[in-house]
């Protein structure tokens, strides 16, 4: 924690403050973006140069430009210090309303639906819950499968970079599942940005463990074209290379397989007036909850600004376009004027 | 109030009454040449509609030289059929639209809903899950439904009416058409209640309203209606609660060949166009009347 001192300087910005800083950064991400747009037309997909991790490269963690590397450190430091009361947390900041944003996500999903005559030619659907951690997504994903949809074979994979919020997703499993979703879950550690490598999740034996996936002591990986269902609920606006992971869900999934992201977007659907109070509450409310619930202020610190800091949602739309991926209508949907969107793109027939 | 209606312009009680753009008609402006290609109208499509072949009637109105419009990106797209204005976005991507014509052919035996969107999909070649990516769910494939046909009745026009097309009145073209819209529904038919009903939910009545009157004008469209008087709207309003009724009519109808729809169409129309004549003729004795009192009082020196 050696920039404590400059981060405790930005904790309590302005709204003055917040206003210009994000457009930089928007305009950063859009500038990387407009010089691939054309190249990606042309038909054969060659990974641009932005889309290929870097840990050298500068990224933005929070309100700080960072390295990539050092992003995926401190991102990691984030959630190791919040696993244990992030789901406390996230009924808090939301006054619980992100429940309904993720029982909605999973709904319209519909995931293991088969129409009764004739069994899927695809096989068993496989789903893959990425940045998964203590299991929001994963667990509603199963019951909707298992339960609503009667369809017992289908699969979850929960995949996180931190085994710390694994480790949490783990234990509600075996407490909160009954044994027959058990069987069909299954946790592993892997960064989204390289899904070949990954490990199964490994107990976090000692307290100065390092929490953090690393890749050299990755024992398998995601083959192509291998999943139907590909999700990542609030976590995708952690990566350190957003285009690399968006590349990497589009090799994973077969052909057809949906591409499904939920994540805060641009409260700016409604009136401008929700939308400051919006930015009020995250900006004055949300560390200090974090404070006095987690005792860790600058991780929610760093959530508020990486929300901030987050593409629109054309933006991001165009960013799942530019990976491959086909969308419906607009490409998105917004939630609570925008508080939160759900981005969905397939990965098309060849 | 009646006076200050009666003495105001037409253009002045267009801008107050909101209407629609004033097409230029060729008497008001004999001398300018018509510049432009049948290529560049059909350019000028709407929301509603996207190709069309057009009526001759209705291309002699575009009389206005190119440099006199505003260039078509200036301008914001129109809900109804509009010369004047671009084309808007079409609603569907290629994708949805390959998965929604395919899901479309499981509607008669799996109704709106997912079964037929997973048959559809796997017709295609994708996946159980893929018709996740469609941002409404079954009521993407209505909304299809609902657009598909919309759009298919300018194709159907020259087999309705048979080089009949000078002679039929507007009226009989109108019926015409709405026939033939309304036997698009005749493979669903089974499954149109379920449909409806899914349409008249909160979150989607907006749509099916939209989709309805976008219905509307096209059929009037199509029928070569060039009315720019407040008729415009109620025309319009007419027809779409008279589709509507009719349309649910005919989700009850047993008899062969859907006589009774037909039957049940002819009357309300009937009555439209009665009731449409006995408000014209209110309307035309209130504006004699009104002038008239607006001429005494003049005549006695009111400044009016």
């Amino acid at each position: 924690m050696a920039t404590a001192a400059a981060r405790q300087a930005m904790s309590r910005p302005s709204l003055l403050r917040i206003i210009p800083r994000p457009r930089q950064q928007q305009q950063l991400i859009s500038l990387r973006f407009s010089s691939s747009s054309s190249a990606t037309s042309s038909s054969p997909p060659k990974t641009p140069e932005y889309a290929i991790p870097d840990p050298s490269r500068p990224t933005h963690f929070g309100y700080e430009t960072v390295t990539e590397a050092e992003k995926r450190k401190r991102v990691a430091g984030v959630f190791t210090s919040v696993a244990e009361s992030y789901d406390r947390m996230n009924d808090l900041m939301s006054f619980g309303w992100h429940r309904i944003w993720k029982d909605h996500f999973v709904s319209t999903l519909n995931p293991g639906f088969s129409p009764l005559s004739g069994s899927s030619p695809s096989g068993p659907q496989h789903i893959l819950d990425i940045a998964g951690g203590t299991g929001d997504i994963a667990f509603r994903m199963l019951h909707h499968a298992h339960v609503v949809n009667a369809n017992p074979s289908v699969r979850v994979t929960i995949s996180d970079i931190n085994r710390a919020m694994l480790s949490v997703g783990k234990a509600r499993a075996t407490t909160d599942l009954p044994a027959s979703q058990q069987e069909a879950l299954s946790f592993v550690e892997a960064n989204a940005e390289n899904l070949s490598q990954t490990r199964p999740l490994q107990p976090i034996l000692s307290e100065t463990e390092q929490t953090f996936f690393d890749p050299a002591t990755a024992t398998s990986g995601i083959p192509d074209a291998s999943v139907d269902l590909y999700t990542v609920a609030f976590g995708i606006r952690n990566f350190s290379n957003i285009p690399a992971a968006l590349r990497e869900a589009h090799r994973v999934l077969k052909p057809g397989g949906v591409f499904a992201c939920l994540e805060f977007s641009k409260a700016d659907k409604w009136t401008s007036i929700f939308e400051s109070l919006y930015k009020e509450w995250s900006f004055r409310a949300i560390p200090l909850i974090g404070q006095l619930v987690a005792g860790d202020r600058d991780s929610y610190q760093y959530l508020v600004e990486s929300i901030e800091r987050f593409p629109s949602q054309e933006e991001f739309r165009d960013m799942i376009v530019d990976a491959g991926f086909v969308v419906a209508g607009k490409g998105y949907e917004d939630l609570t004027g925008g508080v939160a969107a759900i981005h969905r793109g397939m990965k098309p027939r060849k | 109030m009646a006076s200050a209606a009666v003495t105001c312009s037409a253009g002045a009680a267009r801008r107050m009454l909101l209407l629609p753009p004033r097409p230029t008609v060729t008497l008001l402006r004999p001398s300018v040449p018509v510049t432009r290609s049948l290529s560049t109208t059909a350019n000028h499509s709407s929301v509603c509609r996207h190709s069309h072949t057009q009526q001759q009637s209705i291309r002699s109105r575009h009389i206005r030289p190119e440099s006199q419009r505003t260039p078509a990106s200036q301008l914001q797209t129109r809900a109804y059929h509009s010369h004047d204005h671009p084309a808007p976005p079409r609603p569907f991507t290629e994708a949805e639209t390959t998965l929604l014509s395919a899901a479309l052919q499981h509607v008669p035996e799996h109704g709106f809903g997912p079964e037929a969107l997973a048959h559809g999909a796997r017709d295609v070649g994708l996946l159980d899950i893929s018709a996740a990516v469609l941002p409404d769910g079954p009521f993407s494939l209505i909304r299809y439904h609902l657009y598909a046909q919309r759009t298919g009745l300018a194709a159907k026009k020259d087999d309705l009416f048979q080089g009949t097309e000078a002679i039929m009145t507007v009226s009989e073209k109108v019926e015409a058409l709405t026939w033939a819209r309304l036997r698009g529904n005749e493979v669903i038919i089974g499954k149109w209640q379920e449909a409806l009903a899914i349409m008249a939910m909160p979150s989607q009545a907006p749509t099916a309203a939209k989709e309805l009157g976008c219905l509307a004008d096209e059929i009037y469209y199509l029928a070569g209606d060039l009315s720019v008087d407040p008729s415009w709207y109620t025309k319009r309003a007419s027809l779409s609660a008279i589709y509507a009724a009719t349309e649910l009519f005919m989700t009850t109808d047993r008899s062969p060949g859907f006589q009774e729809t037909r039957a049940f169409l002819r009357r309300r129309l009937d009555e439209a166009s009665s009731l449409g004549g006995a408000v014209r003729s209110v309307s035309q004795w209130l504006s004699f009347t009104g002038s008239a009192a607006v001429n005494v009082l003049r005549s006695k020196g009111v400044r009016i």
